[in-house]
């Protein structure tokens, strides 16, 4: 009887643990796709503005994700992280743009200082991505809106300007779908950092402050 | 026991191998060059080649212009070929997508700039490259069917396509601030897949034939030969 009773319960724990891998096999089956987005990205080749502007990241810009949804199903298909590597863009970026760039854990953080001539602001309003299999197009797109905020040390605002990015990277056979998200999520960062690099002094009420500080030059 | 018979074997062989040469060699390839100036390059001087990205619908792919740079610096006449990414990045952000020139009016803005300017200068740039071109498929027809079981497996059918290849290269000179011409190509084939019991991939070298067509001519016209 007790060999019996044992017998039963080593079924039990057998069919139990067999269930959980199966389990977690399904789950796995149908988890969404992480992709981080990495990448290097080149120093502007610009003149300096001589001014001194404090950035703040807030932690949506900084911890920056977005869901791509299954239109089939309706679960999460890719979780496309972006935060960091917008970090490693900005950080790169700034410093090429102005003469020094203190980055602030606070927009309050600024009233604090007096060497700062503004603070920056960047977030993000949207993030699409298009893929291969979706859009039936041979490329892997993604397309960013940013808002842009510049005010002075004390909050008085200065500027904020919408500016959009959008990268590209054609579909290559054997490519997996992150490498080709990362591709063109690499080429969107970069049209953001030019486009900002040129066109950040004619922005109207950009050149305005800019004129006022005399930072434009000759 | 079904052995083949090794004359047999031979045989067939020498039938595969030359119908599978004439099959594969279906290209066809026209260069067409249009010069504007005359141009030289010093031994001390080079080049850069730069893809177009700004079409909506393709892009010149990276792997092309690596190709034609490839031509270009090797063999009799090579020239210096400055590599693409490299410029891209060192340049950044003035040849991006958004940003590169589009004519040598832009051109003239750019070296207007002094950073750039020189960082060209440093480069030792003569010209720069434009390709603009795209390699696509179609007429594709015919069915293969693979099946697999316990015994072994295999496939059986036909298929084919054709590729068509399309490329241009526009030169511009940075001193003259000029485009001193260009030169186009176009190129197609046929490729065949027969499939008994394996696929055999009979492809025809459509870019392979406009890279090497395309650099041989492009190391022509910048020698001025």
């Amino acid at each position: 009887m007790m060999n019996f009773d044992r017998a039963i319960k080593t079924g039990y724990q057998s069919a139990a643990k067999i269930a959980l891998v199966a389990i977690v096999l399904l789950l796995s089956a149908c988890a969404a796709t992480t992709i981080d987005i990495s990448g290097t990205f080149p120093a502007p080749l610009i003149q300096k503005l001589p001014l001194t502007v404090g950035v703040f990241y807030d932690p949506a810009f900084t911890n920056h994700s977005f869901i791509e949804i299954n239109d089939n199903t309706g679960d999460d298909e890719y979780i496309i992280n972006s935060g960091s590597s917008q970090i490693e863009l900005f950080n790169t970026m700034l410093p090429a743009v102005f003469q020094n760039v203190i980055e602030l854990d606070s927009i309050e953080s600024a009233n604090a200082r007096s060497d700062l001539d503004a603070v920056f602001v960047p977030a993000i309003e949207e993030f699409q991505v298009g893929l291969p299999q979706k859009t039936r197009l041979n490329v892997y797109e993604i397309w960013v809106k940013y808002n842009m905020r510049l005010a002075g040390s004390n909050g008085d605002y200065i500027a904020d300007w919408v500016m959009t990015a959008y990268g590209k990277s054609p579909e290559e056979t054997f490519q997996s779908v992150d490498d080709g998200v990362n591709d063109a999520a690499n080429v969107a960062l970069r049209d953001l950092a030019a486009s900002f690099t040129l066109g950040f002094s004619d922005i109207p009420e950009v050149n305005d402050w800019l004129r006022v500080q005399n930072a434009l030059g000759e | 026991m079904n052995m083949h018979n090794p004359l047999q074997l031979i045989a067939r062989l020498a039938f595969a191998f030359p119908v599978a040469f004439i099959l594969s060699s279906c290209t066809t390839t026209e260069i067409d060059e249009f010069r504007q100036s005359a141009t030289d390059i010093a031994f001390d001087e080079s080049i850069v080649i730069l893809g177009r990205r700004q079409n909506n619908n393709y892009e010149t792919e990276e792997s092309f212009v690596q190709c034609v740079g490839d031509v270009v610096s090797r063999g009799q006449g090579a020239i210096s070929v400055v590599n693409e990414g490299e410029f891209l990045d060192a340049m950044f952000p003035f040849f991006e997508p958004r940003t590169a020139p589009m004519r040598t009016g832009h051109l003239e803005q750019l070296m207007a700039v002094d950073v750039a300017a020189e960082k060209l200068e440093e480069f030792g740039i003569e010209y720069i490259v434009w390709l603009d071109g795209i390699t696509e498929r179609s007429d594709q027809s015919g069915s293969i069917s693979c099946t697999i079981g316990p015994g072994g497996g295999g496939c059986f059918g036909f298929g084919t396509w054709t590729d068509d290849s399309n490329f241009e290269a526009e030169i511009w000179d940075i001193d003259t601030m000029t485009s001193v011409g260009s030169i186009s190509t176009e190129s197609n084939g046929q490729s065949y897949m027969p499939a008994v019991v394996i696929p055999i991939p009979l492809i025809a070298r459509v870019e392979a034939n406009a890279c090497s067509g395309l650099g041989g001519q492009l190391k022509q016209f910048i020698n001025g030969t």
